[in-house]
């Protein structure tokens, strides 16, 4: 049956292959946050009131049995070096059991926010991300493109104007435009709220005091991540548009005769291809937060949990939300894989004799 | 031309408005569903002129509120707004302040504690002395809980009732030492018996199990406020109208602000923007060069605008040659630019230093002794002093061009590079370590900054494993200062080899086993804490001071206050200040602070 498909074949083709990154980025992600010399347990007695010695090490002991970091013998009892220091447990033995619990579905419990699990901090955090980014992405990309191929089409003054300001926009790092218009916009003349993500004195429900509140605090934070996005997005498509202007059929078809807009819109098909790839892989690495603008504007996404987690050897937090950006940005890729195929009847024939 | 593109945009555009508006109501779901506390009492709009704005003690979401865990969010460490102590501590005035204690009295052998009889807790039981016992009495079970310290470090012996109200806390005869159970009576906040005994039953008495509980609907506490909703942007409490104290101690008022909300922020600039635009009200943050920032209050109208009750050092590890030398000690404390760390790394918040380990300021101040500061004392930038101290010592330095290459011993041997560890981040203590360094080079001491990740930084500190760190022992005002600064700083008490981790003394001077133990400063610690005459007490602590200037085992550098405190008075008034100060500078809620809620009043109607 496959040698009859060769879609079909493809795809498992490259189903496979990223079956196989999937596993080698699980395992990076396991080992490399544990690779480093700290240890997790200090950083949350150091929040701790220690109190004194014997305190402390019953409260580490606790810890170590809890998290599974440390061998305990039959009785339960951490076992020590001669010198005092707990037995670690092997990070062998660690990813064997962290393998076994993430195919139930389980990704563990944070450190730092014990007795959290993490599936629910990621919960939590996700739809702020969400929210951020989606809109941000989705309408920059449409407004972006839009503006490029008119760039490009109509030259002129669009061109003039709009193509070096989408390459000084895009130029800026986001940061700076983020902390700017905090500057500007929240704390001079105080237009808009400078954090968060909706007033304090509300809560979220469906009422339009929370939804106008929210809608207020959003204008900033979107602001600051769309005009990126579209400076990006235009710089990009005015070029591809540019190219296929120039192409052999386009010439053709204005020789046949062929009304500008129909052109037009042949040039902005075949120009929107490489641009539905860059959409695709922004939607899948989405989920990792779009840290600096988050921090900009104390958004908590997903973005500041993985840095929280970083930041305090939060390993399981760590693991659990890189496995998701982990799974999205391949999903994505493997998504634009296929859809490219099937959109561009050029690659699915390369495909086939790449197969044959 | 170009229509279609444009009819396009516009439909897109309002998929896009529609994902939003979906994709918001996604959000509004969540988190009310993940974490209101449900009951008839969770409100879902706060009106400004009912509700008081905190900020700086919650930094990322909450993750338990319960009254046992060694980790707990606002609002109840350190706070009494949901359970409550026996007493609190004023430091402006050095009492001990009735709370579900109406009285106490130290004696020789035992602490006594009256209960206030009127105490209730939310549920409408009373609060007894049985609460009290079993409160204290799970630190003799538990050895991870905050009360054990009491008994694992022979302070206390037992906790009775001798009477009905009464609670006897009998100390331990090896060391009749007071002090530690009044910081207990100000710190451990008693919990209902009738709600924890059956919880704990029912983890089988695991206290692992136990502590996973998270106490976030309806808590039974005695406090004036109830916990009324979280999620990771907020945590509100409301005002609970049936607390006892009101009647008790306000003749029947009720705390002005129906509700005090802390909002979550990951940031200093956050709340500190939070401040200047009303939507924090009182913080306790790092507000770098508060004069600056318009509306934005603080205890003081001038420097040092908070009252420092700490004092971060650097701790040598005495353990390290050449660290085992106290003229080298002495002539790194000579070298630092006290001046500098002051005006350049916090911001002026810090009185001029003074050396020895008693403020020389507030209630300490009776201690303190200039005279011997300026005799025995090695906190002052001289870097001559410092040149004299090294050459005491038997150490050159070699220079080139003005720069130091290396610093020698009496031998003629080239000394290791001393790092200075400090954790990567905390900006204050990064500049701090920086002008130390630079005025230890200067000076000749081979002395260089280590900034390390923050979890490595307290496994090493408790270990040992330094050659200098930064460290701040014991922050909170506190009735047993100054005599627990000396004690952490000092102990030789519980010793532990460098390498097992040690809570007192890190630099791991004065051996009791080893070579040169000077017998007379752990003789002095277990003194005073018996000594009734003020008299004598000054002339202990003045002994201890001087023994601790000669040998300078820390390295004092600046003087901070325990909690920043900075108010705007944009919606709410009343807070107090030195010029008003009808209580001491704390977050309302917090400690004694708890009761500046009961003094403000809204700014307008709304």
């Amino acid at each position: 049956m496959l040698r009859k498909n060769p879609t079909l074949r493809h795809i498992l083709g490259r189903a496979a292959w990223y079956f196989v990154t999937f596993l080698v980025a699980v395992t990076v992600n396991f080992f490399l946050p544990r690779l480093g010399d700290a240890n997790p347990i200090d950083a949350i007695l150091a929040k701790t009131n220690a109190g004194d010695s014997a305190g402390a090490r019953e409260k580490e002991e606790a810890y170590l049995r809890q998290f599974g970091l440390a061998e305990v013998d039959a009785q339960g009892k951490v076992i020590r070096t001669a010198d005092g220091k707990p037995v670690r447990t092997g990070l062998g033995k660690q990813f064997v059991s962290y393998l076994g619990l993430t195919l139930q579905g389980d990704l563990g419990t944070s450190f730092l926010q014990f007795p959290k699990p993490v599936s629910e901090i990621i919960k939590d955090a996700l739809p702020w991300t969400l929210c951020l980014q989606l809109p941000t992405i989705i309408f920059g990309w449409l407004v972006g493109n839009l503006l490029g191929a008119l760039a490009a089409y109509k030259r002129g003054v669009f061109d003039r104007i709009i193509y070096p300001l989408a390459l000084l926009v895009s130029a800026v790092p986001a940061f700076c435009v983020g902390i700017l218009m905090v500057y500007y916009f929240g704390i001079k003349l105080e237009w808009f709220p400078a954090v968060g993500g909706y007033d304090a004195g509300t809560t979220p429900a469906l009422s339009s005091d929370f939804l106008s509140s929210a809608a207020y605090y959003y204008v900033m934070p979107f602001l600051s991540i769309f005009m990126i996005v579209v400076g990006g997005q235009s710089i990009g498509m005015r070029s591809m548009v540019i190219y296929e202007l120039g192409t052999d059929y386009v010439k053709y078809a204005k020789l046949l005769g062929i009304k500008e807009n129909k052109i037009l819109l042949y040039t902005f098909r075949n120009a929107m291809l490489p641009q539905l790839t860059g959409l695709a892989l922004a939607l899948g690495a989405m989920v990792g937060g779009a840290l600096i603008t988050e921090i900009i504007f104390s958004y908590p996404g997903l973005g500041m949990a993985i840095l929280t987690a970083i930041q305090g050897n939060d390993y399981p937090v760590i693991t659990g939300c890189t496995l998701l950006i982990t799974v999205c940005v391949l999903v994505a890729n493997f998504s634009v894989d296929i859809l490219v195929g099937l959109l561009d009847p050029r690659i699915r024939a390369a495909q086939a004799a790449e197969s044959n | 031309m170009a229509r279609r593109p444009f009819a396009s945009a516009v439909i897109a555009l309002a998929c896009v408005a529609v994902t939003l508006l979906g994709c918001r109501k996604h959000k509004n779901n969540s988190p009310t569903a993940s974490s209101s506390t449900g009951g008839a009492q969770t409100a879902t709009g706060f009106a400004r002129n009912e509700t008081l704005y905190v900020g700086g003690r919650q930094w990322g979401e909450p993750s338990s509120f319960n009254p046992l865990a060694g980790w707990q969010d606002w609002p109840v460490n350190d706070m009494n707004l949901i359970y409550e102590t026996l007493l609190m501590y004023d430091p402006l005035g050095g009492k001990l302040v009735p709370l579900l204690a109406q009285s106490y009295e130290v004696k020789d052998d035992s602490i006594e504690v009256v209960m206030n009889a009127a105490a209730k807790w939310n549920d409408g039981q009373p609060v007894t002395a049985d609460d009290v016992k079993y409160t204290f009495d799970l630190g003799k079970e538990f050895k991870s809980l905050l009360m054990s310290p009491l008994f694992t470090s022979h302070y206390v012996s037992d906790v009775k009732i001798t009477e009905p109200g009464h609670v006897v806390f009998t100390l331990d005869p090896s060391q009749k030492n007071a002090l530690p159970v009044l910081d207990a009576c100000v710190e451990i906040r008693i919990v209902p018996k009738h709600v924890i005994e059956p919880m704990l039953k029912a983890a089988n008495g695991n206290i692992d199990d136990f502590l996973k509980q998270k106490f976030d609907k309806d808590p039974v506490g005695s406090g004036p406020y109830k916990l009324n909703s979280y999620s990771s942007e907020k945590i509100v409490t409301v005002r609970d109208d049936n607390y006892w104290g009101n009647k008790v101690f306000f003749e029947g008022k009720l705390p002005a602000p129906k509700y005090v909300t802390h909002p979550i922020y990951k940031s200093n600039d956050h709340f500190s923007i939070g401040l200047q635009q009303g939507n924090i009200d009182v913080s306790s943050s790092f507000v770098p060069r508060i004069q600056e920032k318009k509306a934005v209050k603080a205890w003081y109208d001038k420097e040092p605008y908070f009252v420092p009750t700490a004092i971060p050092m650097l701790w040598p590890q005495v353990l390290h040659k050449p660290l085992d030398d106290a003229h080298l000690r002495r002539a790194m404390a000579f070298s630092i630019n006290y001046k500098d760390i002051r005006d350049l790394a916090v911001s002026g918040y810090s009185d001029p230093m003074e050396s020895g380990l008693i403020l020389p300021f507030g209630l300490e101040k009776k201690f303190f002794s200039a005279e011997d500061s300026k005799e025995f004392g090695a906190t002052r930038y001289d870097v001559e002093a410092a040149k004299a101290e090294l050459k005491a010592g038997g150490y050159t330095s070699v220079f080139k061009d003005g720069e130091l290459v290396e610093t020698r011993d009496k031998a003629g041997k080239k000394l290791e590079t001393l790092f200075i560890k400090s954790p990567t981040g905390w900006t204050d203590w990064e500049s701090i370590v920086r002008i130390v360094v630079k005025g230890m080079r200067a000076a000749g001491i081979d002395a260089r900054e280590r900034f390390i990740d923050a979890n490595l930084f307290w496994g090493d500190l408790y270990s040992g494993n330094f050659d200098l760190i930064m460290f701040t022992p014991t922050p909170p005002p506190a009735p047993s200062k100054p005599w627990s600064r000396f004690d952490v700083v000092l102990s030789s008490s519980e010793w532990a080899p460098q390498g097992e981790k040690r809570y007192k003394n890190m630099g791991r001077f004065n051996n009791p086993k080893g070579p040169g133990y000077i017998a007379r400063i752990d003789e002095l610690l277990s003194q005073i804490p018996r000594i009734k005459d003020d008299a004598e007490l000054i002339k202990a602590y003045r002994e201890l001071n001087v023994l601790y200037m000669k040998n300078q085992p820390t390295i004092p550098l600046v003087y901070r206050p325990n909690q920043f405190y900075e108010f705007t008075e944009q919606h709410w008034k009343g807070f107090p200040t030195a010029a008003n100060p009808y209580l001491p500078p704390q977050m309302p809620g917090e400690r004694l602070g708890t009761r500046i809620l009961w003094h403000l009043t809204p700014v307008g109607g709304s």
